[in-house]
């Protein structure tokens, strides 16, 4: 799905942008709103404006959930320490491990 | 969808370059406990899991929108982590390596458990019952007040597993679709079909909140 290039923005219709609204959003830095092509076809349909505006909030709200909000029990570490220590008495193992058909010097 | 009613809310000012707000800088003491963790040496990968479990974590949760699952993804990413840490080149910031790996672990798992039986175009797509709802023709309701991270979290929460999946790695991770397309085997246009569905749900969510799941059941219970 790509912005097709012989769009009407002056006679643009609501139909034809709910279609387009996905690229617009793709494109660019994401302000829809900004766009100078959509600037008269905004100003004359305020419903769409208003779901442009509210999709770029929720857009730029969600950038502050980039930072942790959770952290995990203590049990994620424990099981963590526990296979690591599995792990190494078996790695022990493999480097103690004498080949009993090896020949003896 | 709808373009009706009031808008929701004023949109902050611009950010700073998008796409790159994933990538972070080193973090202090972290380049030691990484060529220590090489070694093998158990304070190091001590001290990388304390630096980095909340944003692995946090990630998980959102992804898979369970705690208990949640915790095992994220105990398996550091295990992954601390087992594989030989092959961390340094070519990018760490914690970048570390999400990307936490990001395909997912993304693993969710196969495994049925995401591969069919078309991903069609996997990642919710049920028509869940789309968002496209009557232009009706009066939305208004909305009042503002959206906070609390409530988006809430909402995000409660959105169809396909649509969160891209919602979190687009909006709050920061990939491209290009590269949300290569980690989903799907195409762009998907990829962009999809992130726009889980926007529209979401504002139906935030301007009726009553759809979103209560807070016991939300990420942010989870703290």
């Amino acid at each position: 799905m790509t912005l097709p290039g012989n769009i009407d923005f002056d006679n643009l219709k609501p139909e034809e942008f709910e279609h387009i609204l996905p690229d617009l959003f793709a494109t660019g830095d994401g302000k829809v709103s900004q766009d100078p092509r959509l600037k008269k076809f905004l100003a004359a349909n305020p419903d769409c404006a208003a779901l442009v505006s509210d999709l770029e909030t929720i857009a730029e709200t969600a950038r502050s959930l980039l930072q942790p909000v959770a952290e995990p029990s203590d049990r994620v570490w424990q099981n963590i320490q526990a296979k690591l220590r599995e792990d190494s008495a078996l790695a022990s193992i493999d480097d103690d491990y004498i080949d009993p058909g090896a020949p003896v010097d | 969808m709808s373009c009706q009613g009031q808008t929701m809310m004023q949109a902050p000012p611009a950010r700073a370059n998008p796409g790159l707000f994933k990538r972070n800088p080193p973090i202090s003491g972290e380049a030691e406990a990484i060529v220590a963790a090489k070694r093998g040496d158990p304070e190091a990968f001590a001290k990388l899991y304390h630096l980095h479990k909340r944003r692995v974590y946090t990630l998980c949760l959102r992804m898979l929108g369970n705690v208990s699952a949640a915790e095992d993804m994220t105990q398996n990413a550091f295990l992954h982590l601390f087992r594989k840490i030989e092959s961390f080149r340094g070519e990018s910031a760490f914690s970048t390596w570390l999400h990307r790996l936490t990001v395909n672990l997912v993304l693993m798992q969710l196969r495994k458990k049925g995401l591969n039986l069919v078309s991903l175009e069609e996997t990642i797509s919710p049920a028509d019952e869940d789309s968002p709802r496209r009557d232009f023709g009706s009066r939305d309701p208004v909305l009042t007040g503002s959206v906070d991270r609390v409530a988006l979290e809430r909402a995000v929460a409660a959105l169809p597993p396909g649509y969160r999946m891209v919602f979190v790695l687009h909006d709050v991770e920061g990939y491209e679709h290009n590269e949300i397309a290569t980690m989903l085997d799907c195409s762009i246009g998907n990829s962009k079909s999809q992130l726009h569905k889980a926007r529209l749900r979401l504002r139906e969510l935030l301007r009726n909140p009553s759809q979103s799941p209560q807070p016991s059941q939300s990420a942010e219970s989870a703290q």
